[in-house]
């Protein structure tokens, strides 16, 4: 596996398709991995964009998620993406929609996806199939992968973090086996500013969790000077993260320098929590 | 802007259901079985939820009045809690409900005639005893009235039971239904306070304290009973000053025939609350205060807390009696 450092957005696409994934691989600059894979992997130079084909059907969306994300390092704060095409008598031909609902047969409870907020795209329910659907009447949408990505991805990061997006692309008027490589990629190139659009809001969304979640600046240098017991770690960069809201990084650094033991800095970092007065009128 | 309310499929015909859902005609409606499975799910962010927070309509089966917490109570023997909502609309950062729940959206309880039976029952098990009920434990009392319509449904019970207390604890200003009813005995409309400035940094979305004092004078000079609330005290640069203003200027600004009650209470949290509240607010300044872990909860050390209420207690004895006052200590 790579030991990949997470850059500031992580962005993660699960793909069923070359085809659709083709016009995602220009716009985002994403190249083969020079390594063997168990599925085809892409990514972009600074690492923050990867992309898995996974083939059609549950198992490989399941299998390839979880993959993907062991092998990208993904983290807490990396954003999931599935885009495909997907069948529906109630949309029409092309266009693209997000999904916050889906259902299984498998499965008695639906699932609940969240959108991106304020957006004007067009919403609706997609249901997973195990095998192609010829009738289209009972559900919004119907794809082959969909809940099983939701439900991988979601054990890896919170819901807010996981989107996916429906191009419709057969339907009653449309029939399933009229469909070609060609018509897939372009269904989703014809989508692509709107997807750009939507993936921008999760590359934001990563980014600022990133800066939240992040270590305190000085965390790794003052650990690297004392020795830091687990349990002492997490009590360091609990108060790091207390202290340099009021106090600046060399302030820290002076009143730290003379500490003779990890416990010592611990102690000093404390009692300037305790004797810290809140200025309300600064805030 | 409610952009989503996901309606339980066995309320979707409930008139009450069809009344709140005819106030968001753009939202989008999702049916779901049962609210826990959007309510409950654990991987949720709560800090991402609350941007954009969706409404979810539907039907409590149990647990309508409970207990409530010792140390909640402002003078009855008995004290009891219902809430017909689950989070709130404002954004408080010393909040428990931020700690208490993975999602932050907003739970509505529809079926409040059983609220109705459950607090007659409750009132009829315990006819010896001195009752005070609290609305909304789990939610802001009054902040979506406009919306639920509770308070009014609810006041219903109490005009017929006029010894039993009922408070409405809120941040709102929302003034009905109480300015078109007869003032009740019996109502406490208690307000959330704390100084202006702390406020500002604290009570996100919610209502100038300003705005709150205007309105808790006016409903006062209505023949409103009124409870103050300063819960929690909140720590800090100049606090005496600050507190002493806001003290007088409301013991000054407001009729004090109709001041029930006022309590204090400090700043605490349960040791894992904070530890999840403070995981989603890792740079909130109320954090850098110096809270500490006593008694398996953190909170402020016992000596400041000692001396901030006891500092506003006897500024408050200046105007009302010791009776009057209580301590918040759950």
């Amino acid at each position: 596996m790579n030991n990949i450092k997470i850059k500031k957005n992580s962005i993660r696409w699960v793909i069923a398709l070359k085809e659709e994934a083709q016009v995602i691989l220009d716009h985002y600059k994403l190249k083969l991995v020079n390594e063997k894979t168990v599925y085809p992997i892409y990514k972009n130079e600074e690492e923050t964009h990867w992309l898995i084909i996974c083939g059609i059907g549950r198992n490989n969306a399941a299998a390839s998620t979880a993959y993907l994300y062991a092998y990208s390092n993904a983290s807490q704060y990396t954003s999931w993406i599935n885009i495909g095409i997907a069948g529906s008598d109630k949309g029409n031909y092309g266009d693209l929609y997000l999904v916050d609902k889906i259902s299984n047969y498998q499965r008695k409870k639906s699932i609940y996806p969240l959108t991106l907020p304020k957006t004007t795209l067009p919403k609706m329910h997609l249901f997973t199939s195990d095998f192609p659907v010829s009738d289209y009447s009972t559900y919004e949408l119907i794809d082959m992968e969909g809940s099983a990505f939701f439900d991988i991805a979601n054990k890896l990061t919170s819901k807010e973090f996981i989107c996916l997006m429906k191009v419709i692309s057969d339907g009653p008027k449309n029939d399933i086996k009229e469909i070609t490589n060609s018509k897939i990629s372009n269904l989703i190139k014809v989508n692509l500013f709107k997807i750009i659009d939507v993936v921008s809001y999760y590359e934001r969304l990563s980014e600022e969790e990133f800066q939240i979640i992040d270590k305190p600046k000085l965390f790794n240098e003052i650990k690297s000077k004392w020795h830091f017991s687990a349990t002492q770690s997490y009590r360091l960069e609990t108060l790091l993260r207390r202290v340099q809201i009021f106090c600046n990084k060399k302030d820290i650094e002076k009143i730290i320098n003379n500490c003779e033991t990890s416990n010592s800095v611990i102690n000093v970092l404390n009692s300037k929590i305790k004797n810290n007065l809140v200025n309300w009128s600064k805030i | 802007m409610i952009e989503t309310i996901y309606v339980e499929e066995v309320i979707k015909n409930h008139p009450r259901t069809k009344l709140i859902l005819n106030k968001f005609r753009k939202s989008r409606i999702i049916l779901i079985n049962n609210y826990g499975e959007i309510f409950n799910k654990r991987n949720q962010n709560f800090r991402i939820q609350k941007v954009n927070p969706c409404i979810i309509l539907a039907h409590k089966k149990d647990g309508f009045v409970l207990p409530a917490p010792e140390g909640f109570g402002i003078g009855s023997s008995k004290n009891f809690y219902f809430s017909h909502m689950y989070n709130c609309i404002y954004d408080c950062r010393y909040c428990f409900l931020q700690g208490m729940y993975s999602s932050a959206n907003y739970v509505i309880f529809v079926n409040f005639e059983d609220f109705d039976t459950a607090i007659k029952n409750t009132i009829e098990k315990n006819i010896n005893s001195k009752l005070t009920f609290f609305s909304g434990y789990d939610c802001d009392s009054l902040a979506l009235e406009n919306v639920t319509g509770f308070a009014k449904h609810i006041l219903s019970i109490f005009k017929t039971h006029t010894q039993i207390e009922i408070e409405f604890r809120t941040k709102s200003v929302q003034k009905q239904p109480f300015l078109s009813l007869k003032p009740m005995k019996n109502v406490i409309l208690a307000y959330s306070l704390m100084p202006e400035l702390m406020s500002n940094c604290l009570d996100n979305k919610t209502p100038s304290i300003s705005k709150r004092i205007s309105v808790i004078s006016e409903l006062a000079s209505r023949g409103w009973k009124i409870g103050l609330r300063f819960d929690p005290l909140i720590h800090g640069e100049n606090w005496k000053i600050l507190y002493k203003e806001l003290l007088e200027n409301l013991y000054k600004n407001i009729s004090l025939d109709c001041l029930h009650s006022v309590s204090f209470g400090t700043l605490r949290f349960p040791k894992r609350m904070f530890k999840d509240i403070f995981k989603l607010y890792p740079n909130e300044p109320l954090f850098t205060s110096p809270l500490s872990l006593n008694n398996k909860m953190i909170s402020y050390d016992i000596k400041i807390e000692k001396e901030m209420t006891s500092y506003c207690k006897n500024l408050s004895l200046r105007y009302i009696n010791e009776n009057q006052i209580f301590k918040c200590s759950i």
